[in-house]
């Protein structure tokens, strides 16, 4: 049978999660779709029941038609070599927040103060949400899709003029390209 | 209490322009006398916004962005980059590219690992070990030249293979520089890794248990320095990896010098790889077409795809909305957890000599940090 172990992973966790909605991507790739409520829980279960010691990432799409943020969750097997996407939408708003999983894994520390950072959601409980990689940037999380760069560069940097001298010289001399 | 009395601990700066550190990148450090008790990275000095830049750029214009996310390792970045799009948009690979791209890869993670342990040895005072590494991987930087054109990033993977075929000669001049590796092992390591005194510095330092390392995110040479045998080539294969025949080295101290021991028998298994790989290459198209590039409106659709990378598990998340430019792409570099939770809790109960030391030896990568 084709997909058989993705298909068996599947099969154990369905029952425990008969709402979501769960789908082969292509082998070794899962993908579950849930409602944000469940995400915690689902990860507890992850790490001590199924398995899945590695966090190998937290990523985040900004849907700015659907007004939503999506959180992805990739979660690794090294056991049974699978690799399992968890996929929630939470509300985009002004800060968005959200319950950390930092308490589980350690590396979602990194990755949520990345995504606090880069897309201004916070994490509820994490230990350390300050800036880290921004720490002297004082506009609004640069990784939302309504943030537009040129427009934020053309509104806060000025144009200054620049005719120096030497360049009046050469201007005049033709030697310059105006 | 006198005033001496009072002052017990202190911080300390290092970087980010220091000689023991990699790249540019900081530390910050709590010592008691000269003893570690705290430690903050500070990154950010890197930081050039390539995952928004991406979004505002067309898929192929992306590929001379991507290389420049991990200086001394590009490669794992385009063959990243490549493979998602070629997920999501459905486009299939010559058999002859994917045997490049695999040699590419396993190039570009010896030419990393003779950096990374003379990096190493330097932090420990042996300074000549890292000019010798250097100088040999050069070697392999002016076969990437001939190959790719360009020595540090190559800008050579594309959607649908790779961009050029070998030059005429090429597979006996990879094959010499091999030779030529392989013949110097012997002299890294009567100067480096067997030499008394490095044994005594590396020994013993930055130890991490398996548990620790399973659970702080650890991969690639660091988690297998720890006993764990895991590699993405092997647990999940891309490329022709699957085809190809080659042991994973483990050590099961999980300090310093197993690292160093680790990057050091990989670096003898990549030599075979290359071998491999440059004897049952088959003939063929290195590139099937794609739509023009300019125009090219890939299908809607998310992939996640992993490589190892010779500092550990590289992985880009990518998402396209049926436009002619991702509409998100996330880089997961392997330093992310290296250089930053893992660096900080080993640093602590180390001395102030070893601070350098501890990082080399995991030999995280800033400018994958800050992106």
């Amino acid at each position: 049978m084709e997909y058989e172990l993705e298909n068996s992973i599947i099969d154990k966790m369905q029952p425990e999660f008969p709402e979501a909605a769960f789908t082969i991507k292509k082998a070794r790739r899962v993908e579950v779709k849930m409602s944000s409520d469940k995400l915690y829980n689902f990860a507890v279960r992850m790490q001590k029941k199924w398995n899945f010691l590695h966090l190998s990432a937290i990523s985040c799409v900004d849907w700015l038609q659907d007004n939503e943020f999506e959180l992805i969750y990739h979660f690794w097997n090294y056991d049974e070599k699978v690799l399992v996407m968890a996929k929630i939408r939470i509300p985009r708003e002004e800060e968005s927040h959200f319950e950390t999983i930092s308490n589980l894994w350690q590396p979602a520390k990194f990755f949520e103060r990345d995504i606090h950072e880069m897309f201004g959601v916070y994490f509820d409980g994490s230990e350390d949400m300050e800036r880290f990689i921004l720490t002297e940037w004082h506009g609004p999380p640069p990784m939302r899709k309504d943030f537009i760069t040129r427009e934020y560069a053309l509104n806060f940097f000025h144009y200054r003029e620049y005719d120096p001298e030497w360049l009046k010289d050469m201007t005049a001399a033709g030697e310059a390209n105006e | 209490m006198s005033k001496i009395d009072e002052v017990r601990d202190y911080e300390l700066f290092i970087g980010p322009n220091h000689p023991g550190i990699e790249g540019n990148f900081s530390l910050k450090l709590k010592l008691l006398g000269d003893k570690i008790v705290g430690a903050k990275t500070d990154a950010g000095y890197l930081h050039r916004g390539f995952e928004k830049l991406m979004e505002e750029r067309l898929f192929i214009q992306n590929i001379a962005i991507v290389c420049r996310i991990c200086v001394p390792d590009p490669d794992p970045n385009e063959n990243n980059y490549s493979r998602a799009i070629e997920e999501i948009a459905g486009i299939e690979v010559p058999e002859r590219a994917k045997w490049i791209r695999t040699l590419v890869l396993e190039l570009s993670r010896l030419a990393s690992h003779l950096f990374a342990i003379g990096g190493h040895a330097a932090t420990t005072g042996l300074y000549a070990f890292p000019n010798w590494t250097i100088a040999d991987r050069d070697r392999i930087l002016e076969l990437f030249e001939e190959l790719t054109g360009g020595r540090v990033y190559h800008i050579y993977q594309l959607p649908g293979g790779v961009r050029r075929d070998f030059p005429d000669g090429f597979e006996g001049r990879v094959l010499d520089v091999m030779d030529y590796i392989e013949s110097r092992l012997q002299d890294y390591d009567d100067l480096a890794i067997n030499n008394a005194l490095f044994i005594k510095r590396a020994t013993g330092i930055g130890v991490l248990t398996k548990e620790q390392a399973v659970s702080w995110g650890v991969t690639g040479p660091n988690l297998r320095a720890c006993g764990v045998a895991a590699d993405v080539r092997k647990d999940d294969p891309y490329e022709i990896y699957e085809k190809l025949e080659f042991d994973i080295p483990t050590m099961t101290d999980g300090d310093a010098y197993a690292r160093m021991i680790v990057r050091r028998k990989e670096i003898e298994q990549s030599i075979s790889i290359v071998r491999q790989i440059i004897d049952k290459i088959p003939s063929g198209l290195v590139w099937n077409k794609i739509p023009n590039p300019l125009k090219w409106n890939v299908a809607a659709g998310d992939a996640y795809v992993r490589t190892e990378s010779s500092k550990g598990e590289y992985a880009y998340y990518m998402v396209s909305d049926g436009g002619r430019k991702p509409y998100r792409v996330h880089v997961r570099g392997a330093s992310t957890t290296h250089a930053v939770h893992v660096l900080e809790n080993l640093l602590v109960g180390t001395r102030i000599e070893d601070a350098s030391q501890v990082m080399f030896s995991l030999d995280g990568c800033p400018p994958a940090v800050d992106r």
